[in-house]
């Protein structure tokens, strides 16, 4: 293990005592009065309704799962990266070295227009959402 | 290959040691050293948003839409600096009835915490560079896309529907636009053969092009134009600056995610947004615009660095004030649809420039 990492955690333990000394000094400084209705919910001014646990329709979750599948793939892409330009050095063609990773990005790439073309990386519309109603009459 | 001043795999700590003459001091000394060194830049960042925030966001966004701003305090308003640290350190703290606690006061630590950890491995010229691990681009990304863990946590524990509104949208842009910018990333390596810091800055320092006297270097901004404007657009959106600010959308969900953060809250949330601008500038000014290159003595590396930086901090509040914002369907068409192909298309487009023109 090199020594980069003694570094690395020093600006670890900066980063997150940084904010707590901000916070601890702030506190030692700041009233606290709390009242009320102070501490309501911040609604734009009006009487807030209800809490926000509730069951709610996000509309892009299918996003979520594609960004599992590529984030995966895009930590498989970095050793071919880093290598690349040694592989070729070496002799082979530019196509030799290129050609598994245009397989791997193909495959990829089926995928990405298989979601793209049932909608998962468009807006859902919802059953409950009348669209109409928010269109300009 | 220009002859490299970083040799150690923590050349500030280093740098130090030797200055005081410590020699070697074992884990314990290197432990020191490296905390020092570590507080001075954490506090160099510190002074840098001291500026950007009370003072230069203000002073820039007026004199894009031809007013003036704060000319009351001091030479040039200055003074609102201090001014400003002091009134928000004592500010009451408001807690909503609604939040769920430990959560609410983690999630602005930890969005602080990945703005600052993330340039432990940045280079920053004139030796200023905490450390150099062989993985650097890879840690920058990680430690970098924590923010979005933070932004998540804000807006569910605040209990408000427009956080909640607001972290949903943060998280759904940082995801869509992480991919195109690491792939785009991930090419700047292709030419580079290298995760390490030290290494990509070395092999932009070649020279691409000799026009006469002028020798232009292999930034890689030069190599690939292409890589670097569609690594501005996902930085822009990775931000979430203009026209991507949608998590935000002051005129649509209040604040979005930091809507119930006050006092000392609202500063950390604030801090780290503006630390987060300075790591995506000094991301792209490592990856694509030779780190702390320019004409000039070796010394005068930080000050092109932190042009660069500024550079970029400055595009995005040019960004701010003339572009309009897209919508969030808009968003995830454009990250998912847009930038993620053409991503890939670059991936490729750089692998055949540099298996055509450089192996």
């Amino acid at each position: 293990m090199s020594t980069a990492w003694i570094a690395i955690s020093a600006m670890a333990l900066i980063g997150v005592g940084l904010p707590i000394g901000m916070i601890t000094l702030s506190s030692l400084l700041r009233p606290s009065v709390p009242e009320d209705g102070k501490r309501q919910t911040y609604e734009s001014g009006e009487i807030p309704t209800g809490g926000t646990r509730f069951r709610f329709n996000v509309q892009y979750y299918m996003v979520a799962l594609l960004f599992v599948i590529f984030d995966v793939e895009t930590a498989f892409i970095f050793p071919w990266v880093v290598t690349y330009r040694d592989a070729l050095e070496g002799g082979p063609s530019v196509v030799a070295v290129l050609a598994p990773m245009l397989a791997f990005l193909g495959i990829l790439i089926v995928g990405l227009v298989w979601a793209w073309r049932n909608g998962a990386v468009s807006w859902a519309r919802s059953e409950t959402t009348d669209w109409r109603s928010t269109q300009n009459q | 290959m220009v002859p490299q001043t970083v040799a150690t795999a923590m050349p500030l700590p280093d740098a130090i040691s030797d200055l005081f003459g410590l020699g070697d001091l074992g884990l314990i000394g290197q432990a020191i050293t490296a905390f020092v060194a570590a507080f001075l830049i954490a506090n160099v960042l510190l002074v840098m948003a001291a500026f950007a925030g009370p003072w230069g966001k203000r002073k820039i966004f007026a004199d894009f839409s031809d007013r003036y701003a704060i000319t009351e305090h001091g030479p040039w308003g200055l003074f609102i600096i201090p001014a400003a640290a002091i009134q928000l350190m004592s500010k009451e703290l408001i807690v909503p009835k609604g939040v769920d606690r430990p959560a609410w006061d983690i999630a602005p630590i930890i969005m602080v915490f990945s703005a600052i950890f993330g340039f432990a491995v940045i280079p920053m010229g004139s030796g200023i560079h905490l450390a150099d691990p062989e993985v650097g681009l890879l840690f920058a990304f990680a430690i970098a896309s924590l923010s979005t863990l933070g932004m998540m946590i804000a807006g569910y524990a605040s209990d408000n529907k427009f956080a909640l509104m607001g972290g949903l949208r943060a998280t759904a842009q940082n995801i869509a636009y992480e991919i195109p910018l690491i792939v785009t990333g991930a090419s700047v390596i292709l030419y580079t053969g290298s995760l390490q810091m030290s290494e990509i800055v070395a092999v932009q320092a070649e020279t691409l092009v000799q026009l006469g006297p002028i020798s232009i270097p292999a930034w890689f901004a030069f190599v690939n134009p292409f890589a670097f404007v569609l690594f501005l657009a996902a930085g822009m959106a990775e931000v979430g600056r203009n026209p991507f600010d949608v998590p935000e959308a002051p005129t649509e969900i209040v604040a979005g995610y930091q809507t119930e953060y006050s006092s000392i809250y609202f500063v950390l949330v604030y801090l780290s947004e503006f630390l987060h601008i300075f790591l995506a500038g000094a991301i792209m000014a490592t990856l694509f615009l030779g780190g702390p290159a320019g004409p000039g003595p070796a010394a005068l590396g930080i000050v092109w660095f932190l042009a660069k930086v500024v550079a970029f901090f400055l595009l995005t509040q040019w960004f701010r004030t003339a572009m309009p914002r897209v919508r969030i369907d808009q968003l995830i068409e454009i990250g998912w649809k847009g930038l993620l192909v053409l991503s890939f298309a670059n991936l490729l487009l750089t692998a055949g420039i540099v298996g055509v023109f450089f192996a």
